[in-house]
């Protein structure tokens, strides 16, 4: 019997943006969420503002949020997770088991949107000596983010507003010796914003950005890069830095000034690291209990990429958002609209053929 | 991660679930089941020691064959001794070969007058050599650690390097032998550093040490150091410092941990400004400003040179210097009671360690009468040399394998 | 070519271009040379962490860079002026790409010294007492190298090691170290083994083009050993 039902795994922006675009689409929908609110990880990792337009990350999401709970055709399940499937497109049997309890069900679902989103590197991993868990002066974006949306944005160690504090790109991305080759393709923007943010927030604190390359595609360069230049007077330094270690009570970076072609030693007092995208733990297992195909990354293989954004290698499964590789909130949006469009295509064919056959 | 965001000491958990960089050993077991040459295990017993991507890496205790270093055993003789001593007093059995030629690395990285090809071979014949006696080898010095592993690599990726180092030993009536692990004294002393604290006779605790770790040990080739989530939370290589705390020493950071001694290799040679500009104004002046140490503890031959001999010639600039340099393996040996002079041979060193003698309660002054002694008694022809006969009685060798 | 010419390269304008370009390939025919140097994208890792880096005028990214964008002119230039001043301390193996400066220099050294170029005979000048030390005696740096003369600078215990040497290498436990020309006794048939492994990977050649004189040291001293051992030189 060919279900009418989309099952969407995932309770993040692009879990939320598909199961609202399904129901939207008059289809019915099943949303997994593993943890016990929706949002993802803007919400638990308090992100501040949104790259996009600097709007306020929590006030968009809870709008997301609102928008798909209210919704009549969408059955919101949390605290619970995939842990198995059966058949193929139009009927697929998934069983969701409830984590209080462990309490098995099926859902009986005719196509299927993958959401289930990315990780941020553990600097624990890195080739490079950045002491994060050495020094608590040392943080993440996700650790600045959380200071920044706060509005306390201190030195750990002293709990007082820092004078230098730098970014460190591509922590953990672009890297043959740890694995995650790939670019992370967010973290150039997200750390020129918060550095805009740090310079709003602390005026007297001077903040440096240590790059390989400054990726701002787009509007970025310009509703970004250059602001952050020109207005807020951030300073960017090409070459990144090997070792972080401290001397008295500051963090000494040691990297290469590359444009004036000479090793650079100088001391901080915050360094922020800007960790890439790995596939999330859940993304993993999603992808192991559907039987999709992974890349080499561990990330969900989209075949045809950039013709089929949204695809895996199992028809009727849809992937959309950050499981499918490093994406920012437009990509994934996007990608959620594109499954939404395509997973309701996809029942109504199944739905057709199961009445003509 | 493991992190509360808001206070607390974050700790480093590996997740067995994401990829690593390649382990070379099972492409090294890979050619052995295709016939390309012969891999020598670890004998039992052996102890598994953690490494940087979480591998575990086995460390024969005993039944090795002591690959040995030149400078070592040319200008720190008390180095080699401290560590056949430590051996002889954990009664572990061990070989002390004279077929045995230096690594050669040294003259390659200094002078380029050699190849890859003699590189491998001379790596490869004292490889068979070990292999013959049954006995596994155990790496002195870590240029020669680096270098091997160095070499390792080649000789896994370049079939036609393997095959001409075959066709050399071949003609020399030696296999191709690879050891299944390339493993450093230093890992040695790691794996039996409880047993070393068991059989400590000074106390050590007043002792502050900064420790130097050696480029070729772990920035050559990274994925088999030692890292140890107890010892700097995993994200510094944990020899030496590890021995030190064990023996209840305070272990100080300084600023420029990472940095290189500046042996250069050649520039110790011929270009000993850089060397010593190197040695004394980012190693020893840094760890004098911030640690203060009684002692600078190291795991390899050229730094121990370095940081050693630099620091005369800086008195005359007035460069804050003057404390004592040597490796983990004599300080272990003097506060297991081991002969400053008989086993630890300090008088070969530059920077004066009688204040570390006297802050550990050992009486130099009594040891050097009784070395100068042994040194009349030589000079009068009454022995021939001093021998391990003569300096085992002084410290009795308690065993803790079971006898087999 | 080029893509332009910096002034310091006209230090090398007379030496043709067919000379530095068979040198530049020589160094990219290595079988190692794929595993050194994939691709580089200016991250300035391997400048962080290099000591030579803050000491002299030099870089292990701009040598990395030239041999990516095959500058052989530039090439040349650093075969002659830079190659000398690296520690080989492979600290600059942090290469997020997975090149190896280091190990692209070792290389390029190599060629130098095959090819007996004039600035690595001069980088080599007072080295040559290390080279018979190891091609000869299977170890370096003998206790007998402690010179006061040599080492001046390592103060007084360097002098006190020189005069006392025969009377101290006596007085040290393990068997092997009674020794004063070699850091530790090697037997002959090791020493057998180690000249024809010399002989057999091509390093004597390597040495002639550097030093003749040595050279002709090391084989009459080499081939007087094997034949009273009654080891033939095999090619």
């Amino acid at each position: 019997m060919p279900s009418d039902v989309v099952l969407v795994i995932g309770g993040g922006p692009a879990g939320l943006e598909a199961a609202r675009g399904v129901a939207d689409l008059g289809a019915r929908v099943v949303l997994v969420e593993e943890r016990d609110r929706l949002g993802g990880t803007p919400v638990f990792e308090r992100y501040a503002a949104l790259t996009h337009g600097f709007q306020d990350a929590e006030e968009v999401m809870d709008r997301m949020v609102r928008a798909v709970v209210g919704h009549p055709g969408v059955e919101v399940r949390l605290r619970s997770k995939v842990v198995s499937c059966e058949g193929q497109v139009g009927s697929f049997r998934v069983g969701v088991q409830r984590l209080e309890d462990g309490a098995p069900t099926t859902v009986e679902a005719g196509a299927i949107i993958v959401a289930t989103g990315f990780q941020h590197f553990d600097p624990g991993r890195e080739t490079q000596v950045y002491g994060y868990y050495e020094y608590p002066d040392v943080i993440t974006l996700a650790d600045a983010e959380a200071m920044l949306k706060a509005k306390r944005f201190v030195r750990p160690s002293t709990g007082l507003p820092p004078e230098r504090v730098c970014f460190i790109q591509c922590v953990g991305s672009r890297d043959r010796q740890i694995g995650n080759e790939y670019c992370s393709k967010v973290c150039c923007g997200i750390a020129s914003k918060q550095a805009i943010e740090i310079r709003q927030q602390v005026p007297q604190c001077k903040v440096y950005i240590f790059y390989i390359d400054m990726r701002m595609y787009g509007y970025w360069e310009n509703e970004i890069y250059w602001p952050a230049q020109e207005q807020y007077k951030v300073n960017y330094i090409k070459g990144i830095a090997t070792e972080i270690i401290r001397k008295g009570d500051k963090l000494l970076v040691r990297g290469e000034d590359t444009t004036l072609g000479r090793p650079l030693e100088v001391p901080m007092d915050v360094v922020i690291l800007s960790v890439g995208m790995e596939p999330s733990k859940g993304t993993r297992e999603v992808a192991k209990v559907l039987g999709l195909k992974q890349n080499k990354y561990g990330f969900i293989e989209v075949p045809h990429e950039g013709v089929d954004p949204v695809a895996t290698s199992v028809p009727g499964i849809f992937v959309a958002g950050a499981a499918a590789g490093p994406k920012d909130l437009d990509d994934t949006l996007s990608m959620a609209g594109a499954a939404a469009m395509k997973a309701v295509a996809a029942l109504r064919r199944a739905a057709v053929a199961g009445a003509a056959g | 991660m493991d992190t509360d965001r808001t206070t607390g000491e974050r700790v480093f958990r590996r997740d067995p679930d994401l990829p690593t960089p390649e382990d070379i050993r099972e492409r090294v077991l890979a050619l052995e089941e295709a016939g390309e040459w012969i891999v020598q295990r670890v004998p039992q017993p052996y102890r598994e020691v953690p490494t940087k991507y979480g591998w575990p890496k086995k460390v024969p205790l005993q039944h090795t064959w002591h690959h040995k270093s030149c400078g070592q055993c040319g200008h720190i003789p008390g180095y080699s001794t401290a560590i056949f001593w430590l051996h002889r007093k954990l009664g572990l059995d061990y070989d002390d070969p004279r077929d045995q030629t230096s690594c050669t690395g040294w003259n390659y990285y200094a002078s380029a007058t050699s190849n890859a090809a003699a590189q491998a071979a001379v790596a490869a014949r004292n490889f068979a050599a070990a292999y013959a006696t049954g006995y596994f080898p155990l790496i002195h010095c870590g240029t020669s650690y680096g270098h091997y592993k160095e070499v390792r690599e080649e000789l896994v990726k370049h079939g036609e390097l393997r095959r001409q180092v075959r066709e050399i030993l071949a003609k020399l009536g030696k296999p191709l032998v690879m050891p299944e692990e390339i493993v450093h004294y230093s890992e040695w002393v790691y794996a039996v550093r409880e047993e070393i604290a068991a059989r400590r006779v000074y106390d050590c605790s007043e002792v502050v040490v900064t420790v130097h770790p050696a480029c070729h040990y772990y920035k050559l080739v990274q994925g088999d150091a030692i890292y140890d989530p107890d010892i700097y939370g995993g994200q510094r290589t944990a020899v030496v410092t590890a021995v030190a705390k064990a023996l209840g020493a305070q272990v100080r950071d300084y600023s420029m941990w990472f940095d290189c001694c500046g042996f250069g290799f050649r520039h110790i040679l011929v270009q000993r400004d850089f060397t010593r500009s190197f040695a004394v104004s980012r190693k020893i002046e840094t760890m004098i400003e911030e640690a203060k140490p009684d002692v600078v503890l190291t795991h390899d031959t050229g730094c121990v040179t370095t940081l050693d001999k630099s620091q005369f010639a800086a008195q005359v600039h007035k460069k804050k210097v003057g404390v004592p340099v040597m490796s983990e393996a004599q300080f272990a040996a003097l506060a297991m009671g081991a002969h400053p002079y008989r086993v630890c041979q300090l008088h070969w060193h530059a920077a004066d360690y009688r204040p570390l003698l006297e802050k550990m309660g050992i009486d130099w002054r009594e040891r050097w009468r009784e070395f100068e002694e042994d040194l009349e008694r030589i000079q009068r022809g009454e022995k021939e040399y001093l021998t391990w006969e003569d300096v085992d009685a002084e410290v009795p060798a308690r065993h803790f394998l079971p006898v087999s | 070519m080029a893509l332009h010419a910096p002034p310091k390269l006209e230090k090398y304008a007379d030496v043709p271009y067919e000379e530095k370009e068979r040198l530049f390939q020589e160094v990219k025919s290595d079988p190692r040379f794929p595993d050194y140097l994939y691709g580089c994208y200016e991250c300035g890792i391997c400048v962080a962490a290099c000591p030579s880096a803050r000491f002299y005028d030099f870089s292990p990214r701009k040598i990395a860079q030239t041999l990516a964008r095959e500058d052989v002119e530039l090439f040349y230039y650093q075969l002659n002026e830079d190659v000398w001043n690296c520690s080989q301390c492979f600290s600059c193996n942090r290469c997020p790409r997975g090149n190896s400066p280091g190990g692209l220099i070792t290389i390029m050294r190599e060629v130098a010294v095959r090819h007996g170029l004039r600035s690595a005979k001069e980088a080599l000048e007072g080295y040559s007492r290390v080279i018979y030390k190891i091609m000869l005696t299977g170890t370096q740096v003998s206790p007998d190298m402690i010179q006061a003369d040599a080492f001046p600078d390592w103060g007084p215990v360097a002098k006190e090691t020189a005069e006392k040497l025969e009377l101290w290498r006596k007085a040290i436990p393990p068997e092997t170290m009674h020794t004063t020309s070699t850091a530790w006794e090697v037997s002959d048939q090791t020493l057998a083994e180690l000249y024809l492994i010399w002989y057999m990977t091509g390093v004597l050649d390597m040495i002639r083009e550097v030093d003749e004189g040595l050279h002709m040291i090391l084989t009459d001293v080499m081939e007087e050993f094997l034949e009273e051992k009654g080891l033939a030189v095999a090619s």
